[in-house]
């Protein structure tokens, strides 16, 4: 027996008016069915029936005013459900045809989404495809449990939805003839354009000599493996080395202003593909041990080819270094970063057979892994004789890592 | 293309990498003269010889030990757990020292450890395990599980040639009953979830030997409903964008584990649904896995406790319902 209660319509409410019942004693009632109309002196509602059952009781007649939470009616529940009893004791006609049956059996499934006022709860999945196609998901009829709303109810809902009227505009049946085959490759871009400038001007202004040396990197690729990183972190640590020793070439010539500079600033090539290639700087180089080198030449290359560097990125350049020898090219000559003096080139290191001499002084031949640097150097600023001796030093601090 | 089962598969791929590569050496109990518990090794020996294919003492903590420190050297050791539930004797080596080795001191180390797991032959608590969660936990480790005998040989190859420490789950079950097409020669499958069959009614993500048995409990269709099978394949990395892409399209997901439930792959994989998968979602994420109990001896006890057709249809069922 469920008891139906004048329920609380506000926080100042404190009594309600029945204005109409909506059923008579014996009547089958469903939960959330309207039992009752009431009115308060604020607004007139109705009462839903708190479950399904019979109704067994109607306690407060019509145009009675009771207190909140008075008791207005009851209803019985359940296979318990009897007929009920008129006041002269016989059972009331209606229920007498209609036994009350048992309600429907307990569903396995999770909750029903429907609570006592009607308010349904919505997956996100409905919902969200509610919100794209402006959906009212009221109009919706649910065929999941307890009348649930599921996908395929709304997108079923979306289908059935009137189709908007066809444009008067026809298009026209007019296509244009295909076009032959090419790529149009366009203007240059940007970068290609100020690569091209800066190139030529480098080679318009300086007097470009390149010297090559051959180094043995069979030590530096033993220990660059077992510190993980690339042999160009060494490369890099010996030219900052070699720079310490020969700061000539760590400068810079505007006009005949020649500018030598303390810092090592230095530059690392990163190819950008067919965009082009950008040269970050590595502030202080000089400060950096073969590992942070290796961590830093990572950094501003992943940067730079998501295209995340910053104008301070690529400011202040001394000494330049490129390395493109991973396709396999073993020598270039490149072009000197303006107005710097100097650029280095590492190109791929290679297994080849050379001349070794033992401490005895006793010559073999032996397979070592060599690479060939390249130094383009600005004749203005200096002479061949440094070149190769700023050479030379990077090979011995190579060649003894 | 050759039909092999995955255990043949599993031989073939250990087979040719031993040969493609003089630096792949197998360590386990019992792999050489005798040829395996399982005949996965059976006559390498005759073939590799002992250095490589090597008989070691019953101590699981000294051949992942022994592996770490010869593939931080170069080389590339294969081990076998004579039953996946022993690792737990090389537990403090593989989650301690090779997980944690490339963090530490920037070493690979490229040890692949073979793990016969799962149950369903009355083999008991000590032999039926699925202990793959445990190295999900733990950071540096790899962690793949195949269900065809295709992906056994291409996820072998694959893991010997990674450079991390691989967890290899191969399921004991799947041995002799898995069989399909293999390609011959080595290819290597990436670690990445592959869609088994394609539904968009509601997807079961699966792995290892609850591959096949998704398949089969969906195989009628479901009273006409359209369901995918989802196979990770990769436990660790997890592929993500495959899981999210399934749930994106089917909105509904029953997640099965032959592990116990708490704290497994699926658990992991249902997290990640509803953190990233929130708003395709039109019911609640079902699992269904081994309840937190040690797998049974007697066999009737056993089927109760594994996932089975019958409870993933059931679950698909009503979840297809809701």
């Amino acid at each position: 027996m469920v008891d139906v209660t004048m329920p609380q319509m506000g926080v100042s409410v404190a009594e309600g008016t029945i204005v109409a019942w909506r059923v008579e004693v014996g009547d089958r009632i469903e939960a959330d069915a309207t039992i009752a109309e009431i009115s308060t002196d604020k607004i007139d509602t109705e009462v839903p029936a708190p479950a399904s059952g019979v109704v067994a009781e109607i306690l407060v007649p019509v145009e009675a005013t009771v207190e909140v939470g008075t008791v207005l009616a009851r209803i019985a529940t359940g296979a318990g459900a009897s007929p009920p009893q008129s006041l002269d004791g016989e059972p009331a006609g209606p229920a007498r045809a209609e036994t009350p049956s048992p309600s429907p059996s307990p569903s396995r499934a999770p909750a029903p989404s429907r609570s006592g006022n009607g308010h349904r709860r919505y997956s996100p999945v409905v919902q969200r495809i509610a919100a794209e196609h402006g959906i009212d998901l009221a109009q919706v009829s649910g065929t999941g449990r307890g009348g649930r709303v599921r996908k395929h109810d709304v997108l079923a809902f979306v289908e059935s939805a009137p189709v908007e009227e066809p444009p008067l505009h026809i298009e026209s049946p007019y296509r244009p003839d295909p076009v032959a085959p090419v790529v149009d490759g366009g203007g240059l871009s940007r970068m290609r354009r100020q690569i091209g400038e800066h190139m030529k001007r480098s080679l318009d202004t300086a007097a470009t000599c390149t010297t090559w040396i051959e180094v043995d990197m069979s030590r530096v690729e033993l220990a660059r493996k077992r510190l993980g990183v690339t042999a160009l972190a060494y490369v890099s640590r010996a030219t900052v080395d070699a720079i310490r020793e020969h700061p000539a070439l760590n400068a810079w010539l505007e006009g005949e202003k020649y500018t030598r500079v303390t810092d090592v600033n230095l530059g690392i090539a990163v190819s950008l593909g067919e965009d082009g290639l950008i040269v970050p700087v590595i502030a202080r180089a000089h400060e950096l041990s073969v590992e942070g080198l290796a961590a830093r030449i990572k950094d501003v290359a992943k940067r730079a080819r998501a295209r995340e560097l910053t104008p301070d990125d690529v400011q202040g350049g001394t000494f330049t270094i490129t390395a493109p020898g991973q396709y396999g090219s073993i020598m270039a000559t490149p072009i000197i970063n303006q107005p710097q003096v100097a650029i280095l080139d590492f190109e791929a290191v290679v297994k080849r057979p050379v001349v070794v001499t033992d401490a005895e002084g006793n010559d073999s031949i032996a397979i070592r892994s060599m690479t060939i640097l390249g130094l383009s150097w600005d004749h203005r600023a200096l002479d061949g004789a440094l070149s190769a001796q700023f050479l030379a030093t990077i090979k011995r601090l190579l060649e003894s890592v | 293309m050759p039909t092999l089962t995955y255990l043949q598969a599993i031989s073939a791929a250990l087979r040719d990498e031993l040969r493609a590569d003089p630096n792949v050496i197998l360590m386990g109990e019992d792999i050489g003269v005798f040829g395996g518990a399982f005949k996965v090794t059976d006559g390498f020996v005759d073939e590799f010889g002992t250095d490589r294919v090597m008989d070691t003492p019953l101590a699981e903590s000294g051949i992942i030990g022994t592996a770490i420190g010869a593939a931080v050297v170069g080389m590339r050791p294969v081990c076998e757990m004579q039953f996946s539930d022993f690792i737990s004797c090389g537990f403090d080596q593989l989650v301690n020292v090779a997980g944690k080795m490339h963090y530490r001191q920037g070493l690979a180390v490229p040890i692949t450890v073979r793990l016969p797991s799962g149950g369903g032959f009355s083999g008991g608590p000590f032999h039926s395990q699925n202990p793959e969660a445990w190295f999900m936990h733990s950071p540096g480790i790899k962690v793949v599980a195949p269900s065809t005998a295709a992906d056994a040989k291409g996820l072998l190859h694959a893991a010997i040639r990674d450079p991390n420490p691989v967890c290899y789950m191969e399921h004991k079950h799947l041995y002799r009953r898995v069989k399909d097409e293999v390609p011959s020669g080595v290819f290597e499958t990436p670690f990445s979830a592959r869609v088994a069959q394609p539904g968009s009614d509601l997807v079961v993500i699966a792995y290892g030997a609850m591959v096949p048995m998704a398949l089969e409990a969906v195989s009628d269709g479901l009273d006409g409903a359209s369901v995918e099978v989802l196979d990770l394949r990769s436990l660790v990395p997890l592929d993500e964008e495959a899981i999210l892409d399934s749930v994106e399209r089917c909105s509904k997901v029953v997640i099965v584990d032959e592990a116990n439930a708490t704290c497994a792959a699926g658990a992991q994989v249902a997290a990640l649904i509803a953190e990233k998968g929130f708003e395709s979602l039109d019911g609640p994420v079902v699992r269904v896995a081994a309840p937190d109990v040690p797998i049974p001896f007697s066999p009737p006890l056993e089927a109760a406790v594994l996932p089975g057709v019958d409870r993933l249809r059931e679950a698909c069922r009503e979840l297809l319902a809701y």
